[in-house]
């Protein structure tokens, strides 16, 4: 795994937190984040750009972060992207739900924009080892 | 003179008793009727029979059939929930069983009671409702205020000035202690509405006093604080969730050392008491008024100087509802001036059979 990631989706609905995720990923010296409102454009985006780690909101309209994870882990063009959760939803029955969903990380809001490319390439090596 | 059966029979909750043979003595009348059997047929049959009639009725047969069949010489008080269907409709009952015994204190074998609880249960899933929505409310806009204030301070935006810094310092800190506040919050209300999940296994209170100190290590150095371990000797194990007593140790700790005075020392002593393994937290500040001792682990209740050392004020109400929840008891003993000895005790694991 690169220790700067190239290509990030981030699959967000509120604005405010887009703009930040966004901000904190380029500043960290991530090239291309691209971002979507919602499960089903994350399906459209994530099989055309094939991006390194898709970071997934859970709660967000017309198809959630669990429905879209399933599917993207049910599609052969997408089901080797890296999922990453970054949600509010930080009970521990939330977090298990997110993984057992074919996640391979969970990240809770409020995140640290200073940290938060590190904490995500830390759990896509930890992913790649197990 | 009242017929104690009737009594029995005018309860609002199902009555079961078996013998040490597992075989009916009595049911009561809302039992009977709620399970449309005729209870003169079934008094002296075995209680395996009435688990087949159940089975088709509640969710977990087997399970019914294993705690009906229960060792009936057994001590011990057991509950749990079960989920029945009747038609369309779904309710939830409690058992509850413990020995049964005759005059002169001898186990003759198990009574069970059955309530409905549907009702509690709803209210829980409410709750458990409120709690996911009010954290997920609450947590969204606080990642944008943190994360904008955050990036500004790392210069992402361009150079500020001293006194911008300043000023987003104060939001940042301010934003760090509501976080710690919802974060507070939403755990007490969890506790309190009985869904944290404890996962107890048998713990060494020394190995989770060593992690605590651990991971106060640089509050400690920072504030010039010596941690020292008085470890005891041959320590039992109790049986605990590592992760919350963990919780409870480095909260003491850290309340410590916010009021130690710089030089001073935060000791941990462990000692076996009893049936307990006692983990006392004993530090050198200000101590506690003697008024104030009954209310420190109350909800939001600061007392001396705490407000100004930034707590949210559920710490010591988080740590109480914590022991509690482990069976323990939690206590405070204080003098003005020379400083606070917090104690807790938790109950030494059973002896494996």
């Amino acid at each position: 795994m690169p220790t700067i990631l190239k290509k990030v989706l981030l699959a967000e609905d509120d604005p405010d937190i887009q703009k930040v995720a966004k901000m904190s990923l380029k500043f960290a010296g991530v090239t291309d984040v691209l971002v979507v409102e919602n499960g089903e454009e994350c399906l459209a985006v994530a099989g055309r750009e094939k991006p390194d780690v898709i970071l997934l909101d859970v709660m967000m309209p017309k198809m959630d972060g669990y429905e879209a994870c399933r599917r993207l882990k049910e599609d052969p063009d997408t089901k080797n992207i890296p999922i990453i959760f970054l949600t509010a939803k930080a009970q521990q029955f939330e977090v298990k739900k997110g993984m057992s969903v074919g996640a391979c990380g969970y990240l809770t809001k409020p995140f640290n924009p200073m940290t938060l490319h590190a904490e995500i390439v830390a759990l896509l090596n930890q992913a790649q080892k197990s | 003179m009242v017929n104690p059966l009737e009594v029995l029979d005018s309860l609002d909750a199902g009555v079961l008793a078996v013998d040490r043979q597992n075989c009916i003595l009595y049911l009561n009348r809302r039992l009977a009727r709620s399970l449309n059997l005729n209870r003169e047929e079934w008094v002296g049959r075995p209680a395996a029979d009435l688990a087949r009639v159940v089975a088709p009725v509640i969710t977990s047969a087997e399970s019914f059939e294993s705690q009906l069949l229960w060792q009936t010489g057994e001590k011990e008080e057991r509950s749990r929930d079960m989920e029945w269907t009747s038609g369309d409709s779904v309710f939830y009952i409690r058992e509850q069983s413990r020995p049964l015994r005759n005059s002169s204190g001898k186990i003759i074998g198990r009574v069970f009671t059955y309530h409905d609880v549907s009702r509690e249960k709803t209210v829980d899933q409410m709750k458990t409702e409120f709690i996911a929505v009010a954290s997920h409310e609450l947590r969204t806009p606080m990642t944008s205020i943190k994360g904008s204030v955050d990036l500004i301070l790392s210069g992402f935006a361009g150079e500020i000035s001293a006194e911008t810094q300043e000023l987003l310092e104060i939001a940042q800190n301010s934003c760090d202690r509501l976080i710690r506040l919802i974060n507070g919050i939403l755990d007490l209300a969890k506790i309190e509405a009985g869904q944290i999940k404890l996962n107890p296994v048998p713990l060494d209170l020394r190995e989770v006093a060593e992690r605590s100190i651990r991971s106060v290590r640089a509050l400690a150095d920072r504030s010039e604080v010596t941690l020292t371990l008085d470890e005891g000797k041959d320590l039992p194990t109790v049986e605990a969730d590592k992760d919350r007593i963990e919780q409870v140790v480095t909260n003491l700790l850290s309340n410590a050392i916010k009021f130690s005075p710089p030089k001073g020392e935060v000791r941990v002593e462990l000692k076996t008491e009893n049936a307990w393994v006692k983990c006392s937290v004993i530090d050198e500040g200000p101590g506690i008024q003697p008024e104030d001792l009954e209310r420190v682990f109350g909800k939001f209740q600061q007392v001396g100087d705490s407000r100004r050392k930034g707590g949210t004020g559920l710490g010591l109400a988080i740590t109480q509802a914590l022991v509690h929840e482990h069976k323990g008891r939690i206590w405070v003993e204080s003098k003005v001036n020379e400083g606070s000895r917090f104690n807790f005790v938790l109950p030494i694991s059973p002896a494996k059979s």
